[in-house]
């Protein structure tokens, strides 16, 4: 920056000659007693304020048109299905439909392509008003048992779901107990669309958090099924999708990975989307969408960081000129801030 | 007295065990009934009462209870007390933060504290310890045996040496001096450094060999102890004869012996029990008014904090509900906390939980930051400052509390003592005027400063080779010296100036007769110094007898000639403040009668005898001349008298002088009738040395707004001409003088009655005070009025103090721009900065260097002493003691305005930093369904405040400046910003938590809005920990890159503990989410740094928070700069001048020596060890008290007696 002046800056400087201090240190620390260490004094003159917004606006434009443009390059389809799945009869009752085992939950979403979509293809579900950071929902679940697995037993932290016939639920807690279950198969006109759910979990949650030898062998026998069952002879490393959901979401309304069509779709393509409406958001308002995305490296669509930088960077540009303006219109000389000077205390003293 | 003496010994032995400790420290109880009886020289019959041992100990804690008792005066801190409870909600369920969050905190505050007291501590027992082991002479069967102090008991006989201090109070039985006086100096009790006179009981004289006192066997019967210095009754039962004793056989703890080989004495009270131990007592730590203003902050800090629980409490109650069924809110066994079915009591529970998440917004380390930031300054800075060293006494500036630096950044009103601390209470002999001929070429200060102002140029100190400078003369006039004057024009009005300088005093030689080294003790130093005069104007007084004053004289009869002549001394009319004269009648050796006479000139002027009157009015021409050079003025006159006249006189003079009835005015009287047709000599300008730089400082000082009074025992024209000679007074300034010495007040006196006194007294000052407040409103209410000055004396002051006029008195004294009270006593010194202090809350300054200044340096905010030449009692019991008043300019301008600064932005940052954590809690806890689900994690939060922001913040409170220290002494308005207290304003704190609420939104909703999509290619998505680590890392970055903003300067160390803060916050996530746990935040911190999202944001969150305060700031310093900016941007682009502000300010340059002398001065001093006495923090108000309204001194000795007994041993066969 160009307001930054170095005074003082060799210790030398500082120091004048008569006084000889023999050794550096206790020249520093003379320096320090006598409060003269060197140092930058940054003024925020008219001129360097003007010239550190103008620097400003230089660096984010680019890098917000940048941003921006790695997000608009991202297409994205999303579809609400939660009301639509609802068969009519239902409509007044969507609680008591998706509490109801008897009834099938198919249900058929059209998707037509807008942009051409290349590989690979995300594929995501997204809940609303479900509240995964809730204090009681992000502490129920049992971080060592879901490693180490039957070696630790203390599911304390996991009740209500903590035991089932005297032995610990294996995952514990609410968190595994209400694992989405919706699931949804994709086609291509009539041809099928593969979706790869292999590698949609943080590899360090795989590897780390979930043990390889853990299974699942008495998960949802409770009296209240919650959400998805396991398959009990599947390590939990590699339950992939317990392994997504457990990773608690930040807020009320998430996304989650479900999987990845590895095939580029093209303008104007429908895709068919079988779905499993299992899970029930109904009793509580909550919605359910799912997302189909690309991807850049500044990962899906999100025009705000973008936009933020835009925004930093023109209104900076905005006020440097403004000042400019001022500062040309009505320069400050040293003359005037003298005047200043001595018009201050005056007033100050009445 | 004696009648109740002599009551019984069986009820004495009774109440003597009394417990003695009935009297409280520091205040004056009446005497305790009972009294003790002591054995002398008998140690078994002593040990039936149990007295107190000689051992002090002054500390506040033992091993043992270090522990509790240290950590209970922690927890009386409100902050401490907050956090340990805290830290227990945070250990029960309803926490959401696991207990580290807040016990590792706490644990460290407390830790640094304890150790600090820890520390303390052990140097006050050191110091015991030091003192308990000084060794004293103790009378063991027929030897002197050396035992340590602590040892001593009551009874023992001990030997006290030549300038040893006494270990206890003692009974004085006998020393070497041949009529049993020996001579004390108390300047550890009451700073007076003159001599006092203890005389034995005539009896015990001879008990001075050990063989003869291992005879003594009395036995004292006295009173219990109690803190009064200056009473003490008892009775010396010796050979069943009882002997009254009085405090003239009193030897206190901490006084020391002088001009005495030695002097032995019976120990009677010992330890804690000694006067002036009981007098000691903890000087209640004085806390600064930000620190006050500080604890109104933090209270709105907990009304936050509790408006905010509030509002996430009814959340959660509202929230509850069975329909979220994925919180499995169901069940036998659901927690309280959880349970839908009664809201009000989630509600309640969910209050407690809130509460321990959002605890930081209360700063834990702000009181222990602020603490060892003022610490460092006091130890490190005020100590050590160059500026404030004085080289010639090698006194460097010492802060004895570090509670007050910032104090000092505010100081409105300063209150002054005058004699020692603007003066150097040095009298010179400067000038004369003689039968109308003026002599002395130097200029005084005033002068010099009145030409430098009218533009003329003023040589400097222009020496002609005849000039003399010694102490108390400082004189140059080649026409007076040597002898020179035979050639005056009028030589023999010279020869009798000369005489009458040199006969007429009560001064004392001292030392041997030669004029090089005779020492003079005189009872001001204004006599000494004429004296000194008369000595250097060849008229050597060199011997006193009670009768005769002897002379050396030389050059009378011609040049080089050397004569001793003898003076009879007829009578001694003594000076007091009524006549205001003194006169000697004396008989020359060839007979001539002579009145000598020497006064102010009011009096003399009216008893001169007619004629000469051209001589009269260039005299009092000089007179003013010599007074508005600030000189203290004496005119010299004689009479010669007729041996009838004055035989005659005589005979009224003795029946006077034995008369028992009203002796003192009877001697007026007669003396008026001799002091009468008196010739003018002339006149003498005796220069009351100001201290160097006093006057400069005073207007440097004013310019920074700050009023300062003059608090003196002066007289009232001395002090007024005092204050003319400092500049706080001139001549068009409106003066307002309120004085005791009007003709009706002294009618009214001089009938006696003293109710009517009072009622007169007290009519006739609020009249005076009335007639002053009307027309000072006059002249404020007129735009152009003259500037006021109040000048009021302790008489006045006594009645104006009154309830019923302090209001009066108040409003008229802040309308002043200068006030000065004289003949002021100690108690009303600190009345009336209680007044302004209490009154017009203002912060208030004392500054004063003796014991009497005490009570006024502990009544203000901030109490300063001058260290050096007088006791060091006014220092004990300062905060901050200098070697000079001009010193005062460094302190203030300079140590206390940097320091008011930097706690200022020291405190506001922590406020800040601490409110924008804590916010961003509270949005998420809107996000959270008002769970108190923490966003951060446990390690994150307890290490924000203790690692992650500490310690630039403390960089901040140590190296900030906004202007060099000579600009601040340049700019004297700058401080004028400290007494508005412009940095810790209302108005600053709620901006800064406007910009913190800002921040705190940006950052928040910046980071949780850019996570809510995939943000790398692999199209994985961020949990709650990745969100919160992210956001805590912009957090961290942005409030550390704020401080920045704040700073004026920016050293290596900002820097170095800037960058270091936020390397240490990555190098902690890295290892911290690197460690193998299957935790939440496991590996978090690494997946954030595989997006590229992680370097987007990282740069635009902190720029966008940033951006409004650095908006802010150059708008505000473009067009609303401070004062400060302003002078920062006129010497933008000058080099940092500070070693050469030092160069201008010191009298000389330091050179290597001064630089080792210095060196010197800074290492550990030992105060204490020499004292004799443990006066670690003293407070002798009780003394004071106990003199409530006494103004003069005990009469130091007298001056004829002494000379008697002087002389005696060389002159035996005086006639």
């Amino acid at each position: 920056m160009d307001m930054v002046r170095m005074d003082g800056g060799s210790a030398s400087a500082a120091v004048p000659e008569d006084q000889c201090v023999p050794t550096r240190r206790s020249n520093a620390i003379q320096q320090f007693t006598q409060q003269s260490l060197p140092s930058c004094k940054p003024v925020l003159s008219p001129a360097s304020v003007i010239t550190t917004f103008f620097l400003m606006g230089v660096i984010c434009i680019p890098v917000g048109f940048v941003s921006l443009h790695a997000s608009q390059s991202v297409v994205e389809i999303v579809d609400r299905y939660d009301t639509y799945c609802i068969p009519d009869p239902f409509k007044s009752n969507k609680v008591a439909y998706i509490k109801d085992s008897s009834i099938p939950k198919n249900c058929t979403l059209h998707l037509k392509v807008p942009k051409p979509m290349k590989s690979p293809i995300y594929v995501y579900y997204q809940l609303d008003n479900y509240y995964q950071n809730h204090r009681r929902y992000v502490k129920s679940k049992s971080d060592k048992q879901l490693i180490y697995g039957l070696k630790y037993n203390d599911t304390s932290l996991c009740k209500p779901e903590d035991s089932n016939k005297g032995l610990p639920i294996v995952p514990c807690g609410l968190i595994a107990w209400s694992l989405f279950n919706d699931t949804y198969s994709f086609s291509r006109g009539t041809v099928g669309l593969k979706v790869n759910r292999k590698n949609i979990a943080w590899k360090s949650d795989r590897d780390h958090k979930f043990g390889r030898h853990v299974y699942p062998f008495n998960f949802q026998n409770g009296t209240l099924i919650g959400g998805g069952k396991l398959d009990p002879n599947i390590p939990l490393s590699d339950q992939e999708d317990l392994v997504v959901w457990m990773r608690t979401a930040a807020l009320p309304s998430f996304r989650k990975l479900y999987g990845r069509i590895e095939e580029d779709l093209d303008v104007e393509d429908v895709v068919t989307v079988k779905v499993l409406n299992n899970y029930n958001t109904y009793s509580f308002g909550g919605k359910k969408r799912l997302v189909l995305s690309t991807s850049s490296w500044l990962g899906g669509k999100n025009d705000f960081l973008g936009v933020a930088y835009l925004f930093v960077g023109s209104s900076s540009i905005f006020i440097s000129l403004v000042f400019l303006l001022l500062h040309v219109k009505n320069p400050r000389t040293e003359e005037k801030e003298s005047q200043g000077k001595n018009r201050r205390p005056c007033a100050a003293r009445n | 007295m004696n009648g109740r003496a002599r009551t019984s010994r069986s009820s004495s032995d009774m109440t003597s065990r009394l417990p003695s400790r009935t009297v409280t420290l520091g205040r004056v109880q009446p005497q305790s009934p009972g009294h003790r009886t002591i054995f002398c020289n008998d140690r078994d019959a002593n040990l039936l009462v149990k007295f107190r041992a000689n051992s002090i100990s002054t500390t506040k804690y033992h091993v043992l209870t270090f522990l509790p008792k240290g950590l209970f005066e922690q927890f009386r801190r409100v902050a401490n007390l907050y956090f340990l409870m805290i830290s227990i909600l945070s250990s029960t369920p309803v926490s959401p933060v696991s207990p580290i969050t807040n016990v590792l905190p706490l644990s460290i505050v407390l830790f640094v504290s304890l150790v600090k007291e820890a520390w303390e501590d052990w140097k006050r027992f050191q110091n015991d310890m030091a003192i308990n082991n000084n060794s004293v002479e103790v009378l063991l069967g027929q030897r002197w045996e050396r035992v340590p102090w602590k040892s001593l008991q009551v009874g023992d006989i001990v030997r006290v040496k030549q300038d040893g201090f006494f270990p206890a109070d003692l009974l004085f039985l006998a020393g070497t001096n041949s009529d049993g006086v020996c001579y004390v100096e108390t300047a550890n009790l009451d700073g007076e450094t003159n001599l006092k006179i203890r005389k034995a009981l005539e009896k015990t004289w001879d008990y001075v060999t050990p063989e003869k006192a291992s005879e003594f066997k009395g036995e004292v019967q006295c009173e219990q102890p109690n803190n009064s210095l200056y009473t003490f009754t008892g009775n010396l039962i010796i050979d069943k004869q009882t002997l009254p004793l009085s405090p003239n056989q009193l030897l206190l703890r901490g006084c020391s012996l002088r001009n005495t080989e030695y002097i032995v004495g019976a120990v009677i009270f010992t330890g804690h029990e000694t006067k002036v131990m009981m007098n000691s007592m903890n000087v209640p730590s004085k806390r600064s008014t930000l620190e006050k203003k500080l604890d109104k902050l933090i209270l709105i800090l907990f009304c936050v904090l509790f408006s905010m629980c509030f509002i996430g409490a009814i959340g959660s109650g509202v929230f509850i509900n069975r329909k979220y069924y994925y919180l499995g809110l169901r069940g036998p066994d659901l927690t309280p906390d959880m349970n839908p079915g009664n809201r009000f009591v989630v509600a309640l529970l969910n209050m407690f939980t809130l509460i321990t998440l959002y605890s930081p917004i209360i700063p834990i380390s702000l009181y222990v930051s602020v603490e060892m930031i003022k610490f460092i300054q006091s130890t490190q800075y005020i100590n050590n400052d160059l500026c404030m060293y004085h080289v010639e006494t090698n006194t460097p500036a010492l802060a004895r509390t570090s509670n007050l630096n910032e104090e000092l950044g505010q100081v409105e009103y300063i209150f002054s003592d005058k004699t020692g601390t603007l003066t150097r209470n040095l009298m010179e002999f400067f000038k004369c005027s003689i039968g109308g001929e003026i002599y002395g070429t130097g200029l005084t200060e005033i002068e010099t400063g009145g030409a430098q102002k009218n533009g003329m140029k003023v040589d400097g100190v222009r020496k002609s080779s005849t000039a003399v400078h010694e102490k108390g003369f400082n004189f140059d006039d080649a026409r007076l010296m040597q002898g020179a004057w035979r050639n005056e024009p009028n030589p023999d009005m010279c020869k009798e100036f000369f005489r009458c300088l040199a006969i007429c005093h009560t001064v004392l030689p001292e030392g041997e007769e030669s004029s090089e080294r005779i020492r003079y003790q005189a009872a001001s130093p204004d006599e000494a110094a004429l004296v000194t005069a008369a000595k250097n104007f060849g008229f050597f007084f060199y011997r006193r007898t009670p009768t005769l004053v002897y002379v050396r004289e030389s050059h009378t009869e011609k040049m080089g000639k050397v004569q001793d002549v003898p003076y009879e001394i007829l009578n001694v009319l003594e000076f007091n403040s009524t006549r205001k004269r003194q006169s000697v009648v004396c008989r020359y050796p060839d007979g001539r009668l002579v009145l000598y006479c020497k006064g102010a000139d009011s009096v003399i002027y009216e008893r001169l005898v007619d004629g000469n009157n051209d001589i009269k009015k260039i005299t009092r021409e000089h007179l003013e001349q010599f007074g508005a050079a600030g000189l203290r003025t004496l005119c010299l006159a004689y009479r010669d008298l007729s041996s009838n006249a004055y035989e005659s006189w005589n005979e009224k003079f003795i029946q006077a002088k034995s008369s028992l009835r009203d002796r003192e005015q009877k001697l007026d009287e007669v003396a008026e009738l001799i002091e009468k047709d008196l010739v003018l000599i002339g006149c003498t300008a005796i220069e009351d040395k100001l201290q160097e730089g006093v006057p400069s400082c005073i207007e440097t000082l004013s310019r920074a707004g700050i009023k300062i009074w003059v608090l003196t025992g002066d007289k009232m024209e001395t002090a007024i001409n005092i204050a003319y000679a400092c500049k706080l007074i001139d001549n068009n300034m409106k003066q307002f003088i309120i004085s005791s010495e009007t003709d009706d007040i002294r009618e009214v006196e001089s009938r006696g009655d003293q109710v009517e006194i009072a009622r007169y007294m007290r009519d006739s000052v609020k009249n005076q005070l009335k007639k002053c407040h009307e027309e000072a409103q006059t002249y404020l209410s007129s735009s152009f009025g003259p500037k006021l000055a109040l000048v009021i004396d302790g008489k006045c002051l006594m009645y104006a103090l009154d309830p019923s006029l302090r209001f009066m008195l108040l409003n008229l004294s802040l309308n002043c721009s200068s006030v000065v009270c004289c003949r002021v006593s100690p108690l009303q010194k600190a009345q009336v900065t209680s007044l302004v202090r209490k009154g017009a809350g203002k912060i208030t300054l004392s500054i004063g260097d003796g014991a009497n200044d005490v009570s006024m340096i502990q009544a203000a905010h901030v109490g300063v002493g001058i260290s050096g030449l007088e006791g060091m009692q006014a220092v004990m019991a300062s905060d901050f003691a200098i070697a000079q008043f001009r010193f005062l300019k460094d302190l203030l301008l300079v140590h206390g305005r940097w320091s008011y600064l930097r706690i200022c932005k020291v405190v506001t940052y922590f406020f800040y930093k601490n409110l924008t954590f804590t916010l961003t809690q509270f949005w998420y806890t809107f996000h959270t369904g008002f769970s108190g689900q923490r966003f951060y994690d446990d390690w994150f939060q307890s290490l924000y405040n203790v690692i992650f922001t500490a310690l630039p913040v403390i960089m901040v409170g140590l190296f900030d400046k906004d202007v060099s220290a000579s600009l601040s002494k340049k700019y004297p308005e700058l401080y004028k910003e400290g007494i508005r207290n412009t940095f810790f304003k209302w108005r600053v704190v709620v901006t800064l938590a406007l910009f913190s609420l800002y921040q705190s939104l940006v950052v928040y909703h910046f980071v949780v809005t850019s996570t809510s999509n995939s943000v790398d290619s692999s199209g994985k998505m961020f949990g709650l920990w990745d969100v919160s680590t992210m956001a805590f890392n912009c957090i961290v970055v942005t409030v550390n890159l704020r401080l920045l903003m704040m700073c004026n300067t920016i050293t290596r160390w900002h820097q170095i503990s800037v960058g270091g803060s936020i390397l240490a916050w990555f190098l902690f996530a890295l290892v911290y989410s690197g460690i193998y746990t299957p935790k939440g935040i496991y590996f978090v911190f690494y997946v954030l740094l595989s997006t590229a999202y992680f370097y987007v944001a990282l740069l635009v969150v902190p720029v966008v928070a940033l951006l409004g305060d650095f908006l802010f700031l150059g708008v505000q310093r473009w067009f609303f700069p401070y004062d400060y900016q302003i002078v920062q941007e006129i010497h933008r682009h000058e080099p940092e001048t500070s070693t050469v502000g030092l160069l201008e300010m010191g009298s000389s340059l330091l050179t290597p020596e001064d630089a080792r002398s210095f060196a010197i001065a800074r290492l550990p001093r030992e105060q204490s060890k020499h004292t004799g006495a443990a006066f670690d923090s003293p407070a002798y108000e009780s003394f004071f008290a106990s003199q409530a309204g006494v103004v003069t001194n005990q009469k130091p000795y007298d001056v004829v007696r002494r000379a008697s007994m002087k002389s005696r041993p060389k002159n035996p066969h005086k006639d």
